[in-house]
């Protein structure tokens, strides 16, 4: 049920889990993104500073021979000594039309030398003094770091430019290194806090689909009202919601007691036309008890109908079968006990009609009382489960039965079998009416003890 | 013989008034709950008729008042509410007989008759038990005044008991007696039966005696305790 609520493009649960976690995930990228950079310009400053560091001690210890040659220092560097160490040196002087040519070298060149591209060249033109950082090759093709910077030296009139350079890859693979270990933890993270977000939302949604579930309790007969607690910002929800059913039922219980009045009330003046009529023999008293026949006839269709208007609305209605069996036997034995009937039921005590309590008395009294007076003296009343929503209800009599071909005929509406016999026919219609309604059936069969066998399936509630 | 007859409309109360007289009844007519009640409880009728919907007080309270006052006169109850319900309280309450408006005239005398025949037959001693009490002739019975709503097949099954008291009866017996040959019943079911009674009645008043049968207790204090009349 709450992936059904999950789908769809208004689920509350999607567009919180969403905007919670479109929020930290947006944050955790940019803080891995920014905090790689900052890894990285650290890791560079430091490289730079050493070459800084390294164009420094050139400086201080080069000289200028008579001739104004660049002598170079004795740094014994032991990684510049090497060939190509990953660590370079070189003072270069500018030569005509924009060239450098290289004057003294770092023995870790071997015999390459330091190319200064043309914009370098030009910063160092505009700012001397300052020494300029750039991303070159070195000479075995790696990565280096380089830094230049551009000096007078005393006793040469023209500048000379120092170049230092170390391999980066160590500190690429560093940084590599980092942001991997970055991306494992913030990957970990996001995937936590989506974790965390979607629980938090489950946790705190439950309430609603608490409430869903009960509601559908309600509906299915399990339940009469809500009564579980909700959070006080569902309760006001849940309050109206019991509110509704309640005004509902009370609305359709008013109806019905409104057309049972009336029908009531007009049986008495019924029963004084037939009576008087009764007494005056002649066609007046003929069609008076005729028309008096029709008008009780309708009272009592108008009686059903809203009893049936009613029970669309009735919800939650539950009725124990056993209780209903026990009463309707006692009653008929005692209406038929000059005949000495005897009425066997069993049912299980914890079989429950899902339905209202009156039209469960309706289906079974009718054909129990057919049975009780069609038998010779036994009925039998059986009620089990049928499926698990359903009831079977087989009212049985040792009475001659009913043939086969007659059987449809009982079930039309107004139908009675014996003209003769007092009350209004076998009821059966109804009580077959009242099924369908319940979305249940009514079949007529033979019974083992001789008789009719009227069986019902009806709506069964849980527990 | 002397009928109350209870009905409230005038014109229903004339017409049976009438229609009583000529089958040679004789009619006292109470308009009200409250005069059927004194009239009921004063004057000693063969039978009653008696509408459910009074005024002043209603036809069922009239009626669960007598019973409750050991007041056995024969009743037939009429009522607009033929529903099944109604019937079952009108028949809790103590009625003999139920005749659903309308009716005709006619059905209302034989129903009237069956119930006189039926109350002529001559009164079988009651039965007692302890505050248990049961009346053979009318198939009622009673604990500590209340009056028992019981099937035929469990009033036969207490009067049984009831009927050899202190003894323990096996469930074989009881099977034998309760059920006709041709009733294909076994003896496991005697354990309902005895599940229903028991609810009615209380369940320490039916012992089991395990592997043999049942018996009925008859506490002594309560018996002592009990109207002897009845």
């Amino acid at each position: 049920m709450s992936a059904a609520t999950q789908r769809g493009a208004s689920s509350l649960v999607r567009r919180l889990v969403l905007l919670a976690a479109g929020w930290s995930l947006a944050v955790l990228v940019v803080s891995s993104v920014v905090l790689v950079l900052l890894f990285q310009q650290a890791a560079l400053r430091r490289l730079d500073q050493s070459l800084t560091e390294l164009i420094d001690n050139l400086l201080a210890a080069s000289t200028i021979d008579e001739r104004g040659g660049v002598v170079g220092p004795a740094l014994t560097d032991e990684r510049a000594v090497r060939a190509y160490s990953g660590r370079y040196w070189q003072i270069s002087e500018s030569v005509a039309d924009g060239a450098t040519r290289a004057v003294v070298r770092s023995r870790s060149l071997w015999d390459s030398e330091m190319r200064i591209p043309r914009e370098v060249l030009g910063a160092l033109k505009e700012k001397p003094g300052t020494p300029v950082a750039y991303d070159a090759k070195g000479p075995l093709g790696e990565p280096v770091r380089t830094l230049a910077s551009q000096a007078t030296l005393p006793g040469r009139k023209a500048p000379v430019i120092f170049v230092a350079a170390e391999d980066r890859t160590p500190v690429d693979r560093d940084v590599r290194g980092f942001m991997a270990a970055t991306a494992t933890a913030f990957v970990l993270l996001g995937a936590g806090l989506v974790a965390a977000v979607v629980l938090q939302v489950r946790v705190g949604l439950r309430p609603l689909f608490d409430l869903k579930r009960e509601i559908a309790e309600v509906r299915r007969g399990r339940a009469e009202r809500l009564v579980q607690r909700y959070p006080s910002e569902l309760t006001p929800l849940a309050d109206e919601l019991n509110a509704l059913m309640a005004h509902n039922q009370e609305v359709v219980e008013r109806q019905r007691t409104h057309v049972g009045n009336l029908a009531h009330a007009l049986k008495t003046p019924l029963t004084v036309m037939l009576t008087e009529a009764a007494q005056r023999p002649g066609p007046l008293g003929e069609v008076v008890t005729r028309q008096a026949e029709v008008m009780r006839q309708q009272v009592d269709h108008h009686l059903r109908r809203a009893r049936a208007a009613a029970r669309t609305q009735g919800q939650g209605e539950r009725t124990s079968v056993a209780e209903v069996l026990d009463e309707l036997a006692r009653t008929l034995e005692r209406i038929h006990r000059d005949k000495g009937v005897t009425i066997d039921w069993d049912a299980d005590e914890a079989l429950i009609f899902r339905g209202e309590r009156q039209d469960f008395m309706e289906m079974a009294g009718n054909p129990m009382e057919n049975a009780c007076k069609w038998c010779v003296s036994k009925v039998r009343v059986r009620a089990d489960t049928a499926a698990e929503d359903r009831i079977r209800l087989t009212i049985e009599d040792d009475g001659a039965g009913l043939p086969p071909d007659r059987r449809q005929e009982v079930l039309q509406r107004g139908a009675r079998l014996d003209e003769t016999a007092p009350g209004s026919g076998l009821g059966l219609s109804i009580v077959d009416e009242l099924a369908r309604a319940y979305g249940g059936s009514l079949n007529l069969g033979d019974s083992s003890l001789g008789g009719l066998a009227v069986s019902l399936e009806l709506p069964r509630a849980d527990y | 013989m002397r009928i109350l007859l209870v009905e409230d409309d005038p014109d229903l109360a004339r017409q049976l008034k009438l229609a009583l007289s000529d089958a040679g009844y004789a009619i006292d007519h109470a308009p009200d709950g409250e005069e059927a009640q004194f009239l009921g409880e004063t004057e000693p009728y063969d039978a009653v008729v008696l509408d459910l919907g009074l005024p002043k007080v209603d036809g069922v309270s009239v009626l669960e008042r007598w019973r409750r006052e050991k007041i056995t006169t024969p009743v037939l109850i009429l009522t607009a509410r033929g529903g099944w319900s109604d019937k079952v309280a009108g028949f809790d309450a103590g009625a003999d007989d139920y005749l659903a408006k309308p009716f005709h005239t006619e059905e209302l005398l034989a129903r009237l008759r069956a119930l006189l025949r039926r109350s002529a037959g001559h009164a079988a001693p009651n039965l007692a038990c302890g505050g248990l009490r049961l009346d053979p002739r009318a198939a009622r019975a009673s604990v500590n005044g209340e009056p028992l709503r019981l099937t035929s097949l469990e009033y036969r099954l207490l009067h049984y008991l009831i009927m050899h008291q202190g003894r323990v009866i096996s469930r074989t017996e009881l099977v034998e007696h309760l059920y006709d040959q041709d009733f294909d019943r076994d003896s496991n079911t005697i354990e309902v039966f005895v599940g229903r009674v028991r609810k009615k009645i209380g369940a320490d008043r039916i012992e089991t005696a395990r592997g043999l049968g049942y018996r009925l207790v008859c506490p002594p204090g309560e018996e002592a305790g009990a109207p002897a009349e009845s």
